[in-house]
């Protein structure tokens, strides 16, 4: 018994292999994910934001905010255009992502406490250029304006003390817990990897009951009485092994060379991934019961697997999703798991924390295999 | 006369098989070439190089005077019935009709006389699917006429067909060969080379030419020798 | 014409004949738009969940936690109230942001005694990362110039002296083409034109293949038929369900979900042009090389991610290693995104959009002229496939 379900599982596992475009897929898929998404956040923090400065004033106070500026976290200046008009058409074109403009008379109006107003643009059209570029203006423009204040309060006779004292209301000192440098590769770099993993593994999934290892030799299969059930068990199981076999070189070049964060013990997240991808195999085995060829079937879990990361809530959060969509978000496994690794790779809650995700894998494999198996057996 | 097809040394090789090696032969007009071999001797291959489908190793094809791998022109007058079903599954006969008269670039005139001539009428709703392969086979023939071509090409013309579709076919063939065309059909049944005008035995990549008696005779002489050393070996 | 007409004729009917392509090209784009359009409908994050630990419990420091309050930005949650529970919280992501005020911090601040509060936040997801980090210095600068204020009127100064002095130096943050930072405006562009590249490959790559696999395509390669004429009959029908795709999506997502839309008509529908014109062009090529539909859908669908992730939509291009930007220069998609962004939330005019268009014409040339030029010959197989030859 064991023998003959140890042969339907080799027989997959050549299946896979022989198929020479699954090969490709499932073999260099992840990986070369992995090393385009590694290459494509190199950088990794997004510091040295393009900026433009236009110093209409000359003038040693002027000189003073650009040196000030330049000093500022994260802004690298790049240009230094001689009008308005010229940054703005810096901007329009995408050179620099922000500009100061200082304005004429600057210097003089400061000594002589006269207002004056200095313009920060930052272009809003890359949220992740925006963001950070608004939060090192608001740096810069914090010191500034405390700077001013107190030189003004002095000059109109107020004692250094106090005037000082005025603007130190509260020091504040910021943390970013779980990725103190902001990486953003670290945040990306390994989900993006994995999301191509569950796509590849959705397509060899898809092939379980409509592929040519399912209907061509299933006559053969039947003729030999081998029972639907084991069959089943047989195939699902080598082609289980097999994802988490092809994970694993992408597991051990992210953690292991390139260093991305895992908090959390490598045989929870193993375990993790391994519950993940019996999920998926459930889902992909539905989706091969429904279709009538491989191409269909691979249409269909592609359907699913591909806008299942935007929807995953890994990025743009979930909690910010219209309340039906989040329902929707929840039946799919790809949610559980990229919330879930985003949980083990930063923040390691726990093996009692990460029960209930385990139970929601348990439930979607439960529900689509038997939805598979109802769908098979009307069938034939 | 110049002839209508002129192959020269033609090799054909898959991986490092070799399919054809070296054939040469030569068509003229109102001729009719049965192309006999049993399976996988090459028929297949050498009608999709004539008909200009597939590429090929080394030699030269003319055809209607033109190098086939220099010019398209001569696919104008050729018609070709292909093994494998090669109708536009999802469309009606007629419509098959229609549209094949529209990639040839004729006109749909023909079409009527020719679904007269191979009894379609009845089958012309039908999706192309569900049809019987001798009716098939009848309506291939009709869209490979439906552009008067001079030359014909027919793989596997009338194998295992209904007698009746296998007269039509036949019937057919001679009065297209009567009106000048030339047709190459390969057929894998010796029985059949009675119905061509000589025989060309494709066997080891190259092509002998006999007469239908000659032919049928080779055979009936290979099946004797078969059977001589059978018995012996059982004595 | 006739013919091409024939051709288109007969693509059509195929077209409506198969119910996954007539899905995949008809209902498929209008789902993902639909979808998209409800991942991001509320577009900007509010409501971020803040715990704040009050060991104080002064003046000073119910004037910290008044500003986090007043803020829009953020929402505070009420029963983490130690450092511990904090810790917990954001550990479970039920809390994203903290603000921890030590014990007597009025007092040691007063005496200034070196004290201060300490904001955190979860850089695990930077999406929240950098819009809190934003949201907090904001919140602190507010709270910094109130401060001062009232400190200045504590010394004696009125109100509008006050306000004199405060806006001696004002720095005005101007963000432009998209001051509210919406997340719709900045992804739902891209994904769009995502949606349309794959539709439009998908579908086309298969017109081949699959005269292919149904052995039709010797009926073309026998026919006298030119290939150009093949490439446009066959090719017709889904350059005009691209377009129109193209056009009823952009439709779709600016009627119903809140994004930004300015710029030229006549300049999306130039770049929409071409855009499709490539694909399609593109995908005919594919279909051509391809071994079978299989192969192709496995293969293009794989492709999605990566295009979006190296085209520099996202992640800008000034922070990509330059053999992955010239490598995304090469893809159509990288431009289109870039260039209806441009238009669309910049504004922008033909000027400053030229580069785009000439890369994308350059595209539509060089894909037409692959599509139209294959030769109407079968390579010698390479391998035995069948047991006839």
């Amino acid at each position: 018994m064991l023998s003959q379900c140890l042969a339907i599982a080799r027989r997959e596992f050549f299946f896979i292999w022989r198929d020479k475009d699954l090969r490709y897929i499932l073999l260099f898929g992840p990986l070369l994910g992995l090393l385009i998404f590694y290459g494509t956040y190199s950088h990794q923090v997004l510091k040295d934001i393009p900026t433009a400065i236009a110093d209409l004033d000359r003038s040693r106070a002027s000189q003073e905010l650009v040196k000030n500026i330049r000093g500022a976290e994260n802004l690298k200046i790049t240009a230094y255009p001689e009008s308005y008009d010229e940054l703005e058409d810096l901007i329009k074109k995408g050179t620099v992502v922000a500009g100061v403009v200082i304005p004429e008379n600057y210097g003089k109006d400061l000594s002589l406490s006269r207002q004056t107003r200095v313009e920060m643009i930052v272009d809003g059209s890359n949220m992740i250029y925006a963001t950070n570029a608004t939060s090192a203006m608001l740096s810069v423009s914090h010191t500034l304006s405390a700077q001013t204040g107190v030189k003004t309060l002095v000059a109109r006779g107020i004692a250094p003390a106090q005037a000082a004292a005025a603007y130190q209301s509260a020091e504040f000192r910021e943390e970013a817990w779980f990725n103190p440098t902001l990486n953003y590769a670290y945040f990306v770099v390994l989900a993006l990897a994995l999301n191509i993993w569950q796509q590849c593994c959705t397509l060899t999934a898809c092939m379980t009951i409509v592929g040519e290892t399912g209907a061509a030799s299933w006559y053969q299969f039947k003729s030999l009485g081998i029972s639907r059930l084991r069959l089943f068990i047989s195939k699902s199981a080598a082609q289980i092994i097999t994802f988490m076999a092809v994970a694993l070189p992408v597991f051990f070049l992210a953690f292991a060379v390139f260093k991305l964060p895992l908090r959390c013990g490598f045989l929870l997240f193993f375990l993790f991934s391994l519950a993940f991808a019996t999920a998926l195999h459930s889902v992909g085995t539905l989706a091969s019961s429904i279709a009538w060829d491989p191409v269909n079937a691979a249409r269909f879990g592609m359907i699913i697997a591909l806008p299942s990361f935007l929807v995953s809530g890994y990025t743009y959060p979930l909690e910010s999703m219209p309340g039906c969509l989040q329902i929707i978000a929840k039946i799919l496994p790809q949610t559980w798991y990229f919330q879930g690794i985003n949980l083990l790779a930063f923040k390691d809650p726990g093996w009692a924390f990460m029960s209930q995700y385990f139970l929601a894998f348990l439930i979607i494999a439960a529900v689509c295999y038997t939805v598979s198996a109802v769908i098979v057996a009307r069938r034939t | 006369m110049t002839p209508l097809i002129n192959v020269k040394d033609l090799k054909q090789t898959i991986g490092k098989q070799k399919i054809l090696n070296g054939l040469s032969f030569m068509l003229s007009a109102g001729e009719c070439l049965g192309l006999f071999g049993g399976r996988g001797a090459g028929k297949t291959t050498l009608l999709h190089i004539l008909a200009g489908i597939d590429r090929f190793k080394s030699g030269s094809v003319e055809i209607l005077g033109c190098d086939i791998r220099k010019s398209e022109a001569f696919k104008k007058r050729l018609g070709l019935i292909t093994q494998e079903r090669s109708l536009f599954r999802d469309l009606r006969a007629y419509e098959n009709l229609e549209f094949i008269a529209v990639l040839k670039g004729a006109g749909t005139e023909n079409i009527t006389a020719l679904v007269k001539r191979f009894e379609l009428n009845n089958i012309l709703g039908e999706p192309v699917n569900t049809l019987d392969a001798g009716v098939y086979q009848r309506l291939s023939m009709a869209c490979a006429l439906l552009n008067k071509p001079r030359i014909l090409l027919a793989d596997d013309l009338i194998n295992d067909i209904d007698p009746r579709s296998q007269h039509i076919i036949l019937r057919e063939l001679n009065s297209f060969i009567s009106g000048g065309g030339s047709c190459i059909w390969s057929f894998s049944r010796i029985e059949f080379c009675r119905a061509t005008g000589k025989v060309g035995w494709l066997e080891n990549g190259t092509l002998s030419l006999y007469s239908p008696q000659e032919a049928q005779e080779l055979w009936d002489s290979r099946l004797r020798l078969i059977e001589q050393q059978s018995g012996e070996n059982d004595a | 014409m006739k013919q091409i007409l024939y051709i288109t004729y007969y693509e059509t009917i195929h077209i409506f004949k198969d119910k996954i392509l007539l899905v995949l090209i008809f209902f498929v784009p209008l789902l993902y738009a639909f979808f998209f359009g409800a991942v991001y409908s509320q577009g900007i994050l509010t409501g971020i969940p803040l715990a704040v630990v009050d060991l104080d419990h002064s003046a000073l420091s119910r004037e910290v936690i008044k500003s986090f309050e007043n803020s829009p930005r953020f929402s505070i949650v009420q029963d983490i109230t130690t450092y511990p529970l904090l810790e917990e919280g954001m550990r479970k992501s039920v809390i994203r942001a903290g603000v921890v005020i030590p014990e007597n911090f009025a007092r040691d601040a007063d005496l200034n005694r070196g004290t201060e509060i300490l904001t955190v936040y979860d850089g695990s997801n930077l999406i929240w990362g950098y819009n809190i980090r934003k949201y907090t210095l904001e919140v602190v600068n507010q709270f910094n110039t109130g401060h001062a204020s009232s400190y200045m009127a504590g010394l004696g100064l009125t109100k509008k002296e006050i306000t004199n002095i405060l806006d001696t130096l004002s720095t005005n943050i101007d963000v432009w083409y998209n001051p509210t930072f919406s997340y719709t405006s900045y992804m739902l562009y891209g994904l769009i034109m995502l949606v349309i590249h794959q539709i439009c490959l998908l579908s086309a790559s298969l017109t081949v293949t699959r005269e292919k696999e149904k052995n039709c395509w010797i009926q073309f390669l026998s026919s006298p038929l030119p290939a150009w004429k093949i490439f446009l009959g066959k090719s017709l029908p889904y350059f005009l369900t691209g377009f129109f795709n193209y056009v009823l999506l952009i439709w779709f997502i600016t009627r119903f979900v809140q994004i930004k839309i300015e710029g030229s008509v006549f300049l999306m529908a130039l770049l929409g042009l071409l855009y499709t014109v490539v694909i399609i062009s593109a995908g005919f090529y594919i279909s051509l090389k391809a071994k079978n539909s299989l192969q192709a859908t496995r293969f293009i669908m794989l492709l999605s991610v990566p295009l979006l992730m190296v085209s520099g939509y996202t992640w800008p291009q000034t922070h990509i290693p330059a053999f992955i930007n010239n490598f995304a220069s090469l893809i159509p998609f990288t431009w289109m995104a870039e260039g209806f962004r441009n238009i669309a939330v910049k504004d922008l005019g033909a000027g400053c959009l030229t580069p785009v268009i000439l890369a994308l014409s350059l595209m539509s040339i060089t894909a037409v002229l692959l599509a139209v030029s294959f030769a109407k010959r079968k390579n010698r197989p390479m391998k035995i496939f069948n047991d006839h030859f």
